[in-house]
């Protein structure tokens, strides 16, 4: 039970750090950020609860409050450029943070070891949940709670108008700044909020694997955050759900009695879902059959 | 749409499968012990080293009939592997599903950004109530990063003191050649193993032991352009150059050593590159490395155990090694502590074992008897070898 | 003293961003036909090199013919990456063919992961020798790969401006659906552009592995990476531009290195790269405004 768990908090973070590429994907932009916004929105956290004694949940916000204003600083230059541009500029970012963080040490004194981020030896025991004596039922439905909250205020973000504004813009960027649409204003806010939500996946992925090192933050990370919407389709948040339990739930623990074959079916099978569905494992169609099934048995 | 249900409906079908294949026969008493850490990515081959020496091992226990268990009854050893490429999460993850099965003790990880983690999300201090951490022992035979097994009481480790390696492989150097007396650095910046054994370890010791140490040159683990660094150790002009790195970058600074004619008189390397990684990568240029290592088949335990190992598809190093004595350990604390293995003593059962555990100041290894420390560390005997025609060969056993 | 050093530095950053250069050839060239990324390139490319090494010491045989081996190789799975990663995707679909050769990526790595359990291979030297010039050395092997990068230059720019192969893979590139109503069909231009980038690919692959003297899993990420900053300083799908690029891509984290040391070098090589994307979208050779 324990297992299954831990496998739905792993989920629920990876599932935040989607929905975080996700904001941004709807404005056709693709980000290879996250990964820094999370590392910032780690340490943050971390270093809130372990060095300052804040309760956890102030220092998430504090996390996500830090990364989403780093992703609107950035935003501003970085959504100048366009598509494979924009691309690499992000990913530049992401590697600028992890070598920040390779380079950054704060420890205090805390009895007779220290405690704080090294460098590249890493920040060591971020063990708010075990010393709260938080089982990990708890953890895990805490951080459902969380991935909740983000995905209705997204769900609901995307049946307003800021969702048809976003999905205009990344649909015909010209056409919707013809429309009267601010494109700055726009890129910059979905840059911010998805900064903040990758932010808050960090916060709590710090404090669930106890410890953190500028490795558990590169490029691969920033390439799986982009990859959950992608694979998951882009005309719900419930596609970003169905890849992370795709990827985390049948590619690396589902499929594990294969052996070896795992790790080979990993990328093929990747290569296989994009052959058969281009547009996401629950694309626009799907999800209007999904509508109209759930529509009749309501009525 | 349909492809979209196939899929769900076998990834649960996969999950509640994998998991719950755990079931034990009544009639033949299973002690299961897990194995796990890294069988892709570039550190695979320490998986595959690992899981062939821990069944190698269990086969070998069985053989010989199995170990005796708390009621009389006779207990038969089995392993099971799963691979953690590697990866914090997906380390925690297999240890929860190990702790959620009727697996006793965890051997491993590989990589010590598994292993550190892992030690934190386990209970600190035993016994401590208001600590919800897992209560699962963990048995480490390779990642060896500086002073883990602090983190938890529920973890051990079965790997090499560099400390007391690296001074016994100065002090042996001072003695067999007085001449040499400058000492320059290598160092690999981003691996949390090779930094620290350069600087905690190699660079105190040889200060210590009357060396002058002449600075470091620095690079990162997938780097590829050695030309500045190898002009810094030509510039230093020391007698020894020692290169704290993993196999690809030792080799990679080796190469642009010999590119520029920069000839120390003795190269000392990194314990964990005392293995085919290293001959694979450069033989030629690697040739005379010194390396201080915990495994070398130089007594017939040892030897024995490296071709049972062999018959399993793996080889024996140092790090392998240490998951053969893992077994033997276990096997022995199994029976001293009266485990009884059966399904609803399971948890006893693994506080059994760590207090075994704990409690062992010595344990007897392949290569002699390590000594085991109160912060759950091994000081394990040691020896030095040197690549010689493409092999690792014994060059001297130090009396420890 | 400092100035030699420096001076030597710059030299060898130039020289082994010669490497850079030619991996980043092949990324550029694909971008320009097909306004695709190929996420898969420079592990294809390592995959060519493996299975050169892989058949030159099976068979026997000097190390330079691994480069034609790694070649033939490479020109395969060029093939295999366009037939499984962009032939069946629509066109119209950027995000699924970078997710499919993501995909592609991790399955090549996996492959030669499994093959050689992950453990370096030495790879042998293609050409021997150091230019010894008093105060500075050059390497031999560095200043073959950088002709070797112009000389693909050169057989690439004759094949697109001087051939009808080429005339076709233009028009691809400017006006697909103008070119498919002319008669060219796209998916052999396009399938050809992947063979040729890919022959190209496994013969950078075998050259990188001679200049690093090794192959390795660890090579994969970064030349990616490298082969994508490359593309964008040098201006998408400009040849010229990505031979520069490279170079001065080594430059910079050599010169980086020297005076900010080997943990900070990267911070200061993703900084610059950053700005000036931000600030020459269009990179060196920026032709035409292009919204990809």
């Amino acid at each position: 039970m324990d297992f299954y768990l831990g496998l739905l908090q792993i989920m629920g973070v990876h599932t935040l750090l989607g929905l975080s590429a996700y904001v941004v994907l709807l404005t056709g932009q693709v980000s290879l950020a996250q990964a820094g916004f999370m590392a910032i929105g780690a340490y943050v956290a971390a270093m809130l609860t372990v060095l300052s004694g804040w309760p956890l949940i102030a220092a998430l916000i504090a996390g996500a409050l830090v990364a989403g204003f780093m992703a609107c600083l950035v935003g501003f230059p970085a959504l100048r450029v366009h598509g494979l541009m924009l691309v690499v500029a992000t990913l530049a970012f992401t590697e600028i943070v992890r070598l920040f963080f390779f380079n950054f040490d704060y420890q205090i004194a805390r009895g007779s070891i220290r405690v704080g981020p090294l460098g590249g030896e890493g920040f060591r025991q971020i063990r708010y949940f075990p010393e709260n004596g938080w089982t990990t039922l708890h953890v895990a439905i805490f951080i459902w709670s969380v991935v909740a909250l983000v995905m209705a205020a997204l769900w609901w973000m995307d049946r307003s108008r800021a969702g048809a504004v976003l999905r205009a813009v990344g649909e015909d960027e010209i056409a919707a700044q013809s429309c009267g649409i601010n494109l700055t204003a726009v890129k910059v806010s979905a840059m911010t909020a998805g900064g903040a939500i990758a932010g808050l996946a960090g916060g709590i992925y710090a404090h669930y694997t106890t410890h953190i090192e500028q490795t558990n933050f590169t490029i691969m990370v920033a390439t799986f955050a982009i990859a959950y919407p992608i694979l998951g389709g882009l005309s719900s948040i419930f596609g970003t759900v169905a890849a992370v339990v795709f990827i985390q739930g049948f590619l690396i623990e589902g499929l594990r009695f294969l052996g070896d074959w795992r790790n080979l079916l990993f990328g093929a099978l990747i290569v296989l879902v994009m052959n058969i569905r281009p547009s996401g494992l629950l694309d626009a169609r799907t999800m209007a059959t999904l509508r109209r099934l759930f529509g009749r048995r309501e009525g | 749409m349909t492809i979209t249900r196939l899929i769900a409906s076998s990834a649960v079908a996969a999950i509640v499968t994998a998991g719950t294949s755990f079931s034990v026969n009544a009639q033949e008493r299973e002690v299961k012990l897990s194995g796990f850490g890294a069988m892709s990515g570039v550190v695979r081959s320490f998986g595959i080293n690992s899981k062939a020496a821990l069944e190698a091992a269990a086969d070998e226990v069985n053989k010989a009939g199995g170990v005796k268990l708390g009621d009389g009854t006779k207990g038969k050893l089995v392993i099971e592997y799963f691979d953690d490429r590697c990866n914090a999460e997906e380390g925690i993850s297999v240890a929860r599903r190990m702790a959620s099965s009727a697996t006793l003790v965890g051997i491993g990880p590989t990589c010590s950004n598994v292993a550190e983690p892992l030690f934190g999300i386990l209970q600190k201090k035993v016994g401590d109530a208001g600590d919800s951490g897992l209560q699962f022992p963990v048995f480490t035979d390779v990642a060896i990063k500086v002073g883990l097994a602090k983190i938890s009481d529920w973890a051990f480790r079965n790997v090499p003191d560099e400390g007391a390696m690296y001074r016994a492989l100065f002090q042996w150097i001072k003695k067999t050649q007085p001449d040499l007396k400058t000492v320059f650095g290598g160092v690999e910046e981003d691996f949390a193993h090779s930094r620290a054994t350069w600087y905690a370890v190699m660079k105190e010791v040889a200060a210590k032991e009357g060396f002058e140490v002449k600075g470091e040159a620095k690079w990162l683990l997938a780097d590829t352009n050695f030309t500045n660094q190898a002009r810094e150790a030509r510039r230093a002009a020391a007698d020894i150059i020692a290169i704290s790195a993993h196999p690809f970058t030792t080799c990679g600074m080796l190469k642009e050593m010999g590119r520029q004619g920069v000839k120390p008189k003795l190269v000392i390397g990194l314990t964990s590159s005392s293995s085919l990684e290293t001959l694979q990568g450069c033989s030629a240029e690697a040739e005379a490395i010194i390396i201080p290592t915990s495994f070398a088949p130089v007594t017939p335990e040892a030897q024995a155990a490296a071709e049972r190992a062999a018959k399993f598809n793996g080889s024996l190093d140092l790090h392998s090694g240490a998951a053969y004595e893992n077994i033997a350990i276990l096997k022995s604390v199994i029976e001293s502590e009266g485990v009884m293995a059966k399904p609803d003593t399971v948890q006893a059962d693994r506080a059994k074992i760590r207090n075994g555990l704990a409690k062992l100041t010595e344990t007897k290894g392949l290569i002699g008897v390590s000594k085991r420390t109160p912060d759950r560390e091994a000081v394990k005997p040691f020896l030095f070898v040197h690549a010689k025609s493409g092999k690792w060969e014994v060059l001297h056993t130090p009396t420890n | 003293m400092l100035i030699v050093d420096l001076v030597q530095s710059i030299v060898d950053g130039l020289l082994f961003g010669a490497t850079y250069a030619l991996i980043g050839i092949g990324f550029t060239l694909v971008f320009g036909v097909m306004h695709k990324i190929n996420m898969a390139y420079a592990a294809a490319s390592v995959g060519g090199a493996y299975a050169a090494l892989r058949l030159i010491t099976l068979i026997g045989g000097p190390a330079w013919a691994s480069l034609l081996i790694a070649a033939a190789v490479g020109g395969l799975f060029g093939l295999l990456i366009y037939w499984l990663c962009f032939r069946f995707i629509p066109l119209s679909n950027p995000l699924a063919t970078l997710m499919s050769t993501v995909g592609m990526f991790l399955l090549a790595e996996e492959i030669i992961v499994h093959t050689t359990d992950g453990m370096p291979q030495n790879y042998p030297v293609v050409v021997r020798g150091i230019l010894d010039l008093g105060e500075f050395m050059i390497r031999g092997d560095l200043v073959f790969v950088f002709a070797c990068a112009l000389l693909a230059m050169v057989i690439l720019l004759y094949l697109l401006y001087r051939t009808k192969l080429g005339m076709a893979t233009r028009a691809v590139s400017q006006q697909p659906i103008a070119a498919q109503l002319v008669g060219i069909r796209l998916s052999h231009v396009n399938a050809l552009t992947f063979v040729v980038t890919g022959m190209l690919g496994g013969f950078a692959g075998a050259l990188i592995g001679s200049a690093v003297g090794l192959l390795s899993p660890l090579l994969v990420v970064p030349l990616t990476i490298k082969g994508l900053i490359v593309t964008v300083i040098g201006g998408l799908g400009s040849i010229p531009g990505a031979i520069i690029a490279g170079l001065l891509v080594g430059m910079a984290e050599n010169v980086f290195q020297y005076f900010r040391g080997v943990t900070e070098r990267d911070i200061y090589v993703m900084l610059l790269l950053f700005v000036f994307l931000v600030f020459r979208p269009g990179g060196i050779f920026s032709s035409t405004v292009k919204r990809d």
